[in-house]
């Protein structure tokens, strides 16, 4: 197609681009920082998947989370990642582990943290087993600093879940969430104040509530925001969702997105094929969608940074769309035990990659489905990706079922983490084969 | 050579025609078969209403037909596991079970259920976190909805007596199957490893009613039995699912003798009885799967595993262990740094191996006497 | 109308000639470290044996791993298209093509119109392509055509790890040491490779008619295995090596006006 003949939208760089780096810097010095002599901040460590708003009640505290550490390592700076990796191997751990694990331990048996200085010991972590590795992950590591460790387990709805099988879910998880307190109390001596685990809570709901209405926006032809900066915006909720500054940020954000939405500006200025993308990306090798895009091509989204965090409200065959925060919907919020309901709910009701991770099958399927479609997506571009099990979860079957629908699928191998898994000739070709399947040549610029 | 005990002959003769005792018993007894993929699911409350549970196991078999639904970075088992359905060697079961342990068994269940005829596939939500005093009331809860399935399944109402006949059944048979365990203390076991893994992996395939009278027979003939072979070094196996049969008869080939281990075919299936409270049946159920050495998915955050590990070593005698990995199986791979420094310190070298659907025989044969030689030097010193 | 093809293999550079839709010389030259130069000899093969000069040609494409380093080509296309345009233009009915070479096997959908609907191509757990045969080959010290013979004589059936190429190699070595005759390593060997390549095309699904192209067609021992476990017949064009390098040369024609 002659470059002439292509419609090029109206584009420009996210005006809050910047506030969400500078929260996100600032966040990581917080957790520098608090490691310094004399620092009152507690700093708790364990996953992103977790209740990270949980420990509001003690006071002030940063959270360190794994994932998004890992990643920000693997994306900076792949040939660090690597050496923390093969540390882990010396170590004992196998190579096919989950890589976040991998670069986080090996972290901190080289005592080497990527955003400078010796790798930050938590007081203590506090965990949920989102996937199958999770709960295991911060047992060896509070194992190998010596101080106390807490998970909580997340048994998610099945996609056809009953409903004596959603009571009981509910009750297992918001006890459990009852336990963590009292087990932080004991632990840190601290007394826990609920009003404002309340808050923590509330703000939670809003500001994944808030991400999901910004990632709905998407849906627009043409998309305005693309996979660079959705994974600059969607981190901040994975990172601080129970903060206020996240809450405020979102809707900055979300206001942007209307505005661009209404005046048409794009991320690809060229777009004329919509992906959807499946599970991380190669963070080490994002410009991976830069060569998309060299083929008019728009990444639009993904379960995986639309859905991390939660707050989508899905009724399959029905709706996908952001769930409501509870205190929006006239749930009480006056007491740790409702607080602890609340977000065992919004967990287990709205967060449906969380779902995911566990039950492949139809449901899951019909997920990816729906949201092809409500993307108005033209294929979709799936990361087999060895270092994340729970994300790779059905994969095949949603390729199969895809496939059948006669929606174009292409596939490409690789780890979230780990470099040494990835193959960029070998994906570009397959790429260029997909393009060419499709009937999409290179644009000339 | 060693008297030929005709009870493991047949023992070995169920193993190797699975399908057609699975296919026998259900003529003769008219119950249905339930396909079960992981030692998770309470078979007791199946069994309570007439069904055989069968469990699912791979053939060690290469094989080209499950890469369209399962992608290869998934343990070598669960797609073993899955090629014999799609193969059609279980065409003869009526349904099929699993109880939620890892994402890897989950998806040969998932990917089973979608592709294959099955009357039913029944999910069991086991928690993980068995450590937690939230854990009783939610599994107890999933076995109440597990036992409505089955009856609504099977037509058959489960009564206090089907249940408590049918843990009978099951306590009577784990009980047996630790007597036969426990000859193995001897200085000369006289039931090598390799035909005790035949004993434990018929169990899991049989009623155990059968198995139990299997076992008395055994244990007879295991009163006055007499190997003639050197018990050599005293082993024990560690890992995820094993059954390795060619395996163990290589390690016992070059002079050594496991005697016993801890593996999901293994003892962690037959670890423990249900113990009765006198009050609610499905919760005496529930505590009994919540207290079984637990799967390293299961065992967070204290560790109730590695205490047992020991336990069961010096109480067994044991000079080494053997731990058999499952390629791509996270939880279990987190805990081997851990797992292998507490056995070591507690004075149990170890020798850690990768398993895949088929294995190196020869190269793991040059490992494995490298290792006895190391414990034969402990020995000397 | 005149037009070239070129197929910058990682082992392999083969260029053909066509001429109103007639191959009329080809060339085949391996790959080594200056590819630029290997592809100018292959070409000048082809030419010789067409009996014309360079700039008889009209329009030169080019495939292939390194088809960005090719010379004189005006444009190029990937290795799946090109295959699939070549195989439709001699045997139109294939709807499944399998593309095996020195380093990557390719499973390829195609319509009938000899369009690409779906392709497939070998990811890191595979027992290789055809560099696994060859070492393979080196260690039982037999040549590689004669590994794929001797592999027929056998009608043993020795389990091998068909996952990991690293693992198979570790069994190789082992039944070595055992003293297990040759032919029924070969055996064994190759039927771990196809039972591989067939693992992935069926992510692609098997329909017939079903072709093999690529340099591995040669070896009797893999085209019989693959037989075997497709339980189907299988193509095998004359010159199997070249069909990415006619599809290139008709995609060159297709598009010269």
């Amino acid at each position: 197609m002659a470059t002439k003949e292509i419609k090029r939208y109206k584009s420009k760089p996210f005006d809050c681009w910047k506030l969400a780096k500078e929260i996100r810097a600032n966040h990581y010095r917080e957790i520098a920082e608090s490691r310094t002599e004399g620092g009152k901040k507690l700093l708790i460590g364990g996953g992103t998947e977790s209740m990270i708003g949980l420990p509001a009640g003690l006071g002030d505290y940063v959270f360190f989370g794994g994932e998004p550490y890992s990643a920000s390592f693997s994306a900076g700076s792949p040939q660090g990642a690597v050496e923390c990796m093969e540390a882990t191997e010396s170590y004992g751990l196998a190579r096919d582990l989950c890589s976040y694990f991998r670069n986080y331990v090996g972290s901190l048996l080289l005592n080497k943290y990527y955003f400078g200085g010796p790798f930050p010991k938590a007081d203590f972590y506090l965990q949920t087993h989102f996937c199958d590795t999770h709960g295991k992950w911060y047992q060896l590591v509070s194992e190998m600093v010596g101080v106390p460790y807490f998970s909580t387990d997340l048994v998610p709805y099945r996609w056809d879940e009953t409903e004596e099988g959603k009571k009981q879910k509910l009750e297992f998880l918001s006890g459990q969430l009852l336990d963590a307190i009292e087990w932080m109390e004991k632990t840190t001596g601290r007394e826990y104040q609920d009003e404002l685990l309340i808050e923590a809570v509330k703000n939670e709901m809003r500001s994944t509530s808030l991400w999901a209405q910004c990632a709905q926006l998407n849906q627009n032809i043409p998309a305005a925001m693309d996979e660079k900066s959705m994974y600059s915006f969607y981190i901040l909720a994975v990172l601080m969702r129970h903060k206020p500054e996240v809450v405020r940020f979102y809707e900055i954000l979300l206001d942007e997105m209307k505005d661009r939405v209404a005046n048409q500006i794009a991320a690809v200025p060229t777009e004329r094929f919509r992906l959807l993308h499946d599970s991380q990306p190669p963070w080490y090798a994002l410009h991976i969608f830069r060569y998309l895009e060299k083929f008019g091509v728009a990444c639009v989204g993904a379960n995986y940074e639309y859905g991390l965090s939660g707050g989508w409200d899905y009724k399959e065959g029905e709706y996908l769309r952001p769930a409501k925060p509870l205190q929006d919907q006239g749930w009480p919020l006056k007491t740790r035990e409702d607080a602890c309901r609340a977000l065992a709910y919004w967990w287990l009701e709205y967060h449906v990659l969380a779902r995911g991770i566990r039950f492949s099958g139809p449901g899951k399927n019909n997920l990816v489905m729906k949201e092809i479609k409500d993307w108005n997506c033209d294929g979709l571009m799936i990361h087999l990706n060895r270092g994340c099990e729970g994300l790779a979860t059905g994969q095949m079957e949603i390729r199969l079922a895809l496939t059948e629908a006669g929606i174009p699928v292409m596939t490409y191998e690789g780890n979230v983490g780990d470099p040494r898994e990835f193959d960029e000739p070998r994906t570009l070709a397959r790429i260029d084969a997909f393009m060419e399947s499709v009937g999409l040549d290179m644009i000339e610029d | 050579m060693a008297v030929a005990t005709s009870t493991i002959e047949k023992i070995k003769n169920v193993v190797q025609n699975r399908h057609q005792y699975a296919q026998d018993w259900q003529k003769k007894n008219g119950g249905k078969l339930l396909g079960v993929f992981c030692t998770y699911v309470p078979e007791e409350i199946a069994y309570a209403a007439g069904v055989l549970p069968v469990r699912l196991l791979g053939s060690h078999e290469p094989q080209d037909v499950t890469e369209p639904y399962l992608f290869g970075m998934f343990c070598p088992f669960s797609r073993d596991v899955l090629a014999q359905g799609l193969k059609g060697r279980f065409s003869y079961l009526n349904g099929i079970a699993v109880a939620h342990t890892c994402m890897h068994i989950n998806q040969a269940f998932e990917s089973w259920s979608l592709h294959l005829p099955v009357e039913r596939s029944l999910f069991v939500s086991m928690p993980s976190k068995v450590q937690s005093p939230r854990a009783l009331p939610l599994l107890t809860g999933q076995m109440g909805i597990f036992k409505s399935e089955i009856e609504e399944w099977t037509g058959n109402k489960i009564s206090d007596a089907d249940l408590d006949r049918a843990i009978d059944v099951y306590n009577t048979n784990r009980r047996l199957m630790w007597e036969v365990y426990a000859t193995r203390k001897a200085e000369n076991p006289p039931i090598t490893g390799l035909e005790t893994m035949y004993v434990a992996l018929a169990q899991q395939m049989m009623d155990k009613e059968e198995h139990s009278q299997l076992l008395r027979e055994l244990l007879e003939e295991l009163k006055t039995r007499k190997l003639d072979r050197n018990t050599g070094a005293r082993l024990m196996i560690l890992g995820s699912e094993d059954d390795d049969t060619e395996f163990l008869k290589m390690v016992e080939a070059v002079g050594a003798t496991i005697v016993t281990d801890d593996h999901c075919t293994g003892t962690r299936y037959f670890w423990n009885e249900v113990e009765r409270s006198g009050g609610n049946r499905l919760e005496d159920l529930a505590n009994r799967y919540i207290n079984r050495t637990p799967c390293p998915n299961r065992d967070w955050p204290g560790r109730v595993r590695f205490p047992r590990v020991l336990e069961m070593a010096k109480d067994y005698g044991v000079q080494g262990a053997i731990i058999i990995q499952q390629k791509f199986c996270d939880p279990h791979e987190a805990d081997i740094p851990s797992l292998t420094a507490f056995l070591k310190k507690n004075g149990i070298p170890t020798l850690f191996l990768e398993f895949d659907v088929t294995v190196p025989v020869g190269q793991f044969r040059i490992r494995v006497e490298a290792f006895l030689e190391t414990i034969g030097q402990e020995d000397l010193f | 109308m005149i037009t070239a093809g070129i197929d910058m293999g990682a082992k392999t550079i083969k260029v053909v000639i066509l001429k109103d839709g007639q191959i009329i010389g080809r060339g085949n030259v391996f790959s080594g470290f200056e590819t630029r130069e290997s592809a100018e000899e292959a070409l000048r093969l082809a030419l010789d044996e067409a009996g014309l000069t360079l700039k008889d040609i009209q329009t030169i494409y080019a495939t292939g791993a390194g088809r960005k380093e090719a010379p004189h080509a005006v444009n190029d296309i990937t290795e799946v298209g090109a295959d699939a345009r070549g195989i439709f233009n001699l045997f139109p009915k294939v709807r499944t093509l399998i593309d095996v070479g020195a380093e990557e096997g390719r499973g390829i959908k195609c319509s009938a119109e000899g369009k690409v609907i779906d392709f497939v191509v070998n990811e890191k757990c595979a027992a290789g392509a055809g560099s696994f045969t060859e070492s393979m080959a080196r260690a039982l010290e037999v040549s590689l055509e004669d590994f794929g013979k001797i592999s027929l004589t056998s009608n043993k059936e020795i389990p091998m790890n068909a996952q990991c190429a690293v693992f198979a190699e570790s069994e190789v070595v082992s039944l070595i040491h055992a003293k297990t005759p040759k032919a029924d390593i070969a055996k064994s060997v190759h039927d771990a490779i196809a039972s591989r390549i067939i693992s992935m095309v069926r992510r692609v699904g098997i329909d017939q008619e079903v072709a093999l192209i690529g340099g591995v067609a040669y070896n009797v021992g893999f085209v019989d295995a693959l037989k075997r476990g497709l339980e189907s017949d299988v193509i095998i064009p004359e010159n199997p090596e070249y069909i990415g390098a006619l599809g290139a040369a008709l995609a060159a024609a297709e598009n010269t006006n």
